[in-house]
């Protein structure tokens, strides 16, 4: 009897430490954090406050794959470029145009004296050196460092093969303030790139110094762009933080142009939370899923900002090993054909706009002509006429009288579940006989059958990484990386593999302008639809850029109007 | 009362039983079986009833309903979407809701500019939005403001249409959405419920009874299991399975039933050394006959009450599968996937929510009433 | 009794160690590589990199790795956030939702024990359906929709409490009534059922017969034991309220573990599910042994510890 007093003593002792632990773990909490969100927040002027749609998840150039981890590299470092309004190449580390040979190959490049890292060195060339030399390193296990530099820097894809040392790669400091990079096709849009996350320079003392930790906390971080990053405790894992900011970098070469002092972000993800937010004056913009869209379409700071990420349905010719009906090219035409694409997005009701080929618009200019979309017109059109004449042709030539078709969907956000049921209705209803089944599975899983290219048909959409129409033609080239989906074409083949070997703007565009043509054309894919967003944002907000590609904001030239 | 007198009774009342085989076992009360009883008991508790006609009628208008109206659950119509509920009849009953108009209070800093924004609220159809004015405003930002009222039926020229509880985005109608989602969730839960009820009172019964190694034994296997994620288990079933409904009943099944297990154990564990136990033990009843004739029984108050718990639980676990991507596959709904809609549109499209949340209650308060009627029933101790 | 709790002790490790190796297992047939830009790799730079993590050992290998890394307490690194301990992880994010939870729990419970006590008092009355019903709408209504409700009622509308985010007692309140209101139903049913099947023991009457004032019948006798029941469904739930709850803390923007494990499913970390598949496990093992425990204070005629015979 004794014995089970004391056993349940100790029960009850391990209940009340258990208790003790959970409630002493929150208080460190909240001492630690309770400046960040309040005061700080509504005082001064030049301050913004912003809602971040999750973590972030690295902040080592090398390593960064996501939209919020370019994001806060992009503020907080800066490349040999930055991209300015529209896509502009503006100065960044690099001292105006680079030197290019006359086979494209050969880039040099004149770095400014006067940049610095946050700790007082400066930023030379070498800086670049290694810190492209790490993003290829297989050591480092970057996955947007070979995906980035191979086929674009000299020896890239072998180094990341493991098959020559990092030594080999085609990029060399010259002197502390020239860096020379050699190039494995001229590649036009090579500036372009510089701006982007994976290409910023780094400090190999630092580095080294911090080892594995390096990122990791604000301690171990170093800078030389626009923005510090600062987290309230300076220990805490960043990645772990949910709430952080920007403070203006006083040692940056350029930071008379900076008017920001700080800028304020914390994670959120639920839409009508950020809504609620926004309306109480806590944050300056929220976003605004689709069924919010009509609740404030009316509101003075609704808005809607084009995005450079398109949508399009993929049509597998071959399942595993297996010819499926949409290897036939009326059959895949019949379906480019059915689909009312305004429709779709007004089912989105999220500022997407229809797409009618596979370059989003306002992407990139054809050299001495319009916007490339233009040039190219609509080339994927909703006609039900021409679809059931193509289908019944089609179905004809394969000797059946109806198709059974699977979609495969990987993401179940409310609007876009919607927007999939809507497709398939489209679908069935426009083309007799045609039976889809919505395969709905995890993004993931979805991921692995696309690469087994088991499936019929997928809704899948890209995001370009810089600024050139090859960024989403390259997808679709024979056997691809991204293709999956059986298509090949000799002639684009051909027209892709030009452009590669090029630098002659004329031709590459041409080329893309055909490829594209051929692309949409036999239907390769079917252009669903270019995606948008929208927003509540205070008017107060000036100056600040959209970027079409890299880090979604650029805050350098961004003030707080009166 | 009238037991107290019955010492006074003349003698002359009684006669002498005459000791014959045929009335010697007989009972003057009317002989009823357990079942019997339970029903009477049943019977007259009304709430129960009433609880059990309801449920009866859901089961039936989730089978009629959706052949009710025209409108078939997939038929998607754009030009029709979120269209508020309208009822013939009670279309002029403006309280009620169900008149087809939306309504929405807007602000701005004059009633000029708090018009404006109400007719771009509602596709600009001026002639069909009736405006009230609320506050005059006096100049500054927001403080006008206006009531508008959009007669969504009439601008979109249909007079004759009737979607009684409204449409969803993509322009299907609700009620027969409503009902086809209930037949799917009811037919998940209820045999998610039933699964997690035979297998986990037979693991609790047997593992509480028999203790000792055994129970420790079955114990230990309850822990590994509901010490794996059953996220991870989830999305590896649906590996191998489609995705569907029997897919998520195993899904729920293949953990939910521990907790029923653990319960019924722990009241296992109560009972067992009790009396009446030991009576049946002493009388050489078997194992399995203890424990199903007495044993379970006595807990039936307790089973009753985790089953209905199973029910909602299944319910929100599908809507949260569906959430996730491994829900019952589009276009088909289930209760939890339309409360989730209605969820994203609530500030905005109430009637969304409003009635698939509404049934939902409906169904689990009637549940539970009559699952404390029949717990009552089956109580021998409540039998007069 | 000491004997009794050392063996459950080393059963404990025993059952944490078959967890931990059946969920590595199943981890390695979940479909797709923790990489991010999956879709963007060929597949030769994909083996590149899982090398890198050591994902292209044999299984074998890569199981006995872990096995050693655990013993020594090491739960590994993140695949998802770069260079994070999984440790940190848990120690971050665990601390909100316990807290969240813990409070919630003590609060449902408590007024749910109330709830049960006056529907049973009150026995198919007007306040046991009154109370029935309070009870079942609160597991009915899905924890979103109430926490939606709560958000735009108490902080949109009336502006009496912040909307979302964390860091002060304040922005406590909102969630834990959300949270609070699932175990207040699971009391406040299973007192009430105990409750009505106690009132017609021998025992209780037995009580009344001695003179025993209702209250003291009621709480001594009464509730004493309607608390197994009780006990073993509320403590698997302090466990997972505890561990988070995805919804809730989406809603009010809490940095919980809840949604981070299933984002850390989604995108296939396998450390961080690990790490919290083994916290779970953990709490929840030492909560049926408290349990287990608890049952022979509360009813001294339950011996858990010997056989039946």
């Amino acid at each position: 009897m004794r014995s089970k007093k004391w056993s349940v003593l100790l029960a009850a002792a391990l209940l009340v430490s258990m208790i003790l632990a959970a409630c002493g773990g929150g208080k460190d909490e909240n001492s630690s954090k309770d400046s960040t969100g309040g005061d700080a927040a509504k005082s001064a002027e030049q301050v913004l406050n912003f809602i971040n749609g999750d973590y972030i998840p690295s902040m080592d150039p090398s390593k960064v794959t996501d939209e919020f981890g370019f994001q806060f590299v992009g503020a907080t470092m800066e490349g040999l470029y930055r991209l300015g309004e529209d896509g502009e190449i503006k100065e960044g580390i690099a001292k105006g145009e680079p030197e290019v040979s006359e086979d494209g190959l050969t880039w040099t490049f004149k770095l400014r004296e006067d940049a610095k890292w946050s700790n007082g060195d400066p930023v030379t060339a070498h800086d670049f050196v290694y810190s492209w030399q790490r993003a290829v390193n297989p050591e480092t296990g970057s996955e947007y460092g070979p995906y980035m530099m191979a086929g674009v820097i000299l020896n890239a894809d072998k180094i990341a093969a493991g098959e020559l040392s990092v030594d080999e790669l085609g990029v060399k400091a010259v002197d502390d303030y020239t860096l020379e990079v050699q190039l494995a096709n001229p590649t036009p849009y090579f500036e372009s790139l510089t701006t982007f996350g994976t290409f910023m320079p780094l400090n190999q003392k630092f580095v080294e110094e911090h080892g594995e930790n390096f990122a990791t906390t604000e301690a171990t971080l170093l800078f030389n762009g626009p923005f510090v990053l600062d987290v309230e405790n300076d220990n805490q894992h960043i990645t772990q933080a949910n709430q952080w900011k920007l403070v203006k970098n006083e040692n940056y070469w350029d930071a008379d142009t900076v008017q920001l002092k700080e800028i304020n972000f914390v994670v959120s993800k639920d839409p009508q939370t950020n809504v609620n937010l926004y309306n109480q004056g806590e944050v300056d913009r929220a976003g605004l899923s689709a069924d919010l869209v009509d609740q404030y379409v009316s509101h003075d700071d609704f808005r809607i900002v084009p995005d450079t990420a398109v949508f399009y349905l993929k049509m597998n010719q071959v399942r595993k090993g297996k010819e499926t009906p949409l290897a036939n090219e009326n059959i895949r035409k019949a379906i480019n054909n059915a689909i009312d694409r305004e429709a779709l997005v007004n089912v989105l009701n999220n500022g997407s706009i229809a797409a009618t080929g596979l370059i989003p618009k306002d992407f990139v200019h054809v050299p001495g002509g319009g916007d490339f979309r233009e040039e190219n017109g609509d080339l994927a059109t909703y006609d039900v006429d021409a679809a059931v004449e193509a289908w019944n042709k089609g179905l004809e030539e394969l000797g059946v009288d109806s198709i059974e078709l699977e979609l495969l969907t990987g993401d179940s956000e409310g609007a876009v579940q919607t927007f999939n049921e809507n497709l398939a209705y489209q679908l069935e209803q426009n083309l007799p006989g045609l039976k889809i089944n919505i395969k709905p599975v995890p993004f993931k899983q979805r991921l692995d059958l696309n690469t087994a290219q088991d499936y019929d048909l997928q809704v899948s959409g890209w995001g370009p990484d810089y600024l050139d129409p090859y960024t989403f033609l390259s997808l679709f080239v024979t056997d691809g990386g991204n293709n999956k989906m059986g298509y090949s074409n000799e002639q684009y083949d051909a027209l892709i593999a030009e452009t590669v070997e090029t630098s002659d703007a004329d031709v590459r565009y041409n080329n893309f302008l055909e490829a594209e043509k051929i692309l949409i054309e036999e239907a390769g894919i079917a252009p669903l639809y270019q995606k948008g967003v929208t927003l509540l944002q205070s008017p107060k907000i000036q100056g600040e850029i959209v970027n079409k590609f890299g880090a979604r904001y650029e805050w350098k030239w961004a003030y707080v109007a009166e | 009362m009238d037991n107290k007198n019955l010492n006074n009774l003349p003698k002359e009342l009684f006669k002498p039983l005459v000791n014959q085989e045929n009335t010697s076992e007989k009972i003057s009360r009317p002989s009823r079986t357990f079942g019997q009883n339970a029903r009477r008991t049943l019977f007259k508790n009304i709430p129960a009833m009433i609880s059990l006609t309801l449920l009866i009628l859901i089961i039936l208008m989730s089978i009629i309903g959706p052949f009710m109206n025209s409108y078939g659950s997939k038929d998607q119509k754009l030009e029709h979407a979120k269209l508020p509920p309208r009822v013939p009849g009670l279309e002029n009953v403006s309280w009620l809701g169900f008149n087809g108009t939306l309504s929405d209070e807007m602000t701005g800093a004059t009633v000029e500019q708090a018009t404006q924004k109400a007719y771009l609220r509602f596709n600009k159809d001026e002639e069909f939005i009736d405006i009230k004015v609320i506050s005059e405003g006096d100049g500054s930002p927001n403080s006008a403001e206006v009531k508008a009222i959009y007669h969504i039926y009439d601008a979109k020229g249909l007079d004759d249409t009737y979607y009684w509880l409204g449409t969803d985005q993509l322009g299907r109608d609700q009620w027969t959405r409503l009902w086809e989602g209930t037949r799917v969730s009811l037919i998940i839960a209820f045999v998610a419920a039933l699964l997690d009820l035979v297998i986990g009172v037979a693991y609790g019964g047997i593992s509480g009874f028999y203790g000792g190694r055994v129970d420790n034994f079955m114990q230990r296997i309850i822990e590994i299991l509901a010490g794996i994620p059953n996220l991870v288990i989830i999305l590896l079933m649906m590996l191998f399975l489609k995705p569907g409904m029997t897919s998520i009943i195993i899904a729920l099944v293949i953990t939910g039933w521990t907790g029923m297990a653990r319960i019924v154990r722990g009241e296992v564990l109560k009972l067992k050394n009790q009396e009446f136990v030991l009576a049946a033990r002493t009388l050489g009843t078997s194992n399995g006959k203890i424990i199903r004739k007495h044993l379970i029984p006595n807990i039936s108050g307790i089973i009753i009450v985790n089953t209905m718990f199973t029910i909602p639980t299944a319910v929100f676990f599908e809507s949260f599968l569906s959430f996730i991507g491994l829900g019952i596959a589009p276009p088909a709904a289930s209760l939890g996937s339309l409360i989730d809609i209605g969820f994203d549109n609530m500030q905005i499209y109430p009637y969304m929510l409003v009635f698939p949340a509404a049934l939902l209650s409906i169904i689990m308060i009637a549940f539970n009433i009559l699952g404390d009627g029949l717990r009552d029933a089956f109580d021998p101790k409540m039998h007069k | 009794m000491t004997q009794y709790i050392l063996r459950r002790i080393g059963y404990m490790i025993l059952t944490l160690f078959i967890i931990a190796t059946v969920t590595f297992f199943l981890m390695k047939l979940m479909p797709g590589s923790p990489l991010k830009a999956e879709d963007k790799l060929t597949e030769e730079q994909k083996q590149i990199v899982l090398e890198s993590y050591g994902l292209n050992d044999p299984v074998p290998v890569q199981y006995v790795r872990f096995l050693g890394n655990l013993v020594q307490g090491d739960l590994g690194i993140s695949y998802n956030f770069d260079n994070t301990p999984v440790t940190e992880i848990l120690v971050e994010r665990l601390g909100p939702s316990m807290q969240l939870g813990l409070y919630a729990v003590l609060i449902g419970t408590f007024f749910g024990i109330i709830l049960g006590l006056i529907a049973a008092i009150f026995h198919n009355g007007f306040w046991d359906y009154t109370s029935t019903i309070i009870a079942v709408l609160g597991t009915s209504i899905p924890s979103f929709v109430f926490a939606g409700l709560l958000q735009y009622i108490f902080a949109v509308e009336l502006g009496w409490l912040p909307v979302a985010l964390w860091g002060e007692p304040k922005h406590m309140v909102l969630p834990i009534i959300a949270l609070a209101i699932g175990p207040m139903a699971t009391a406040a049913r299973f007192v009430r059922t105990e409750m009505i099947e106690v009132k017609g023991s021998n025992y209780i009457i037995t009580a009344k017969a001695k003179g025993l004032s209702k209250s003291e019948r009621v709480w001594k006798h009464g509730l004493r034991n309607a608390l197994i029941p009780l006990v073993t469904v509320m403590g698997p739930m302090i466990i997972s309220l505890m561990t988070g709850s995805m919804v809730i803390e989406k809603i009010f923007a809490i940095p919980g573990i809840g949604e981070q494990f299933v984002t850390s499913v989604m995108v296939n970390d396998y450390p961080t599910i690990m790490g919290t598949t083994l916290i779970y496990a953990f709490g929840f093992i030492v909560i049926l042994l408290i349990i287990d425990l608890l049952y022979g204070l509360i009813d001294p005629r339950i011996r858990v510890t010997g056989g039946s015979k």
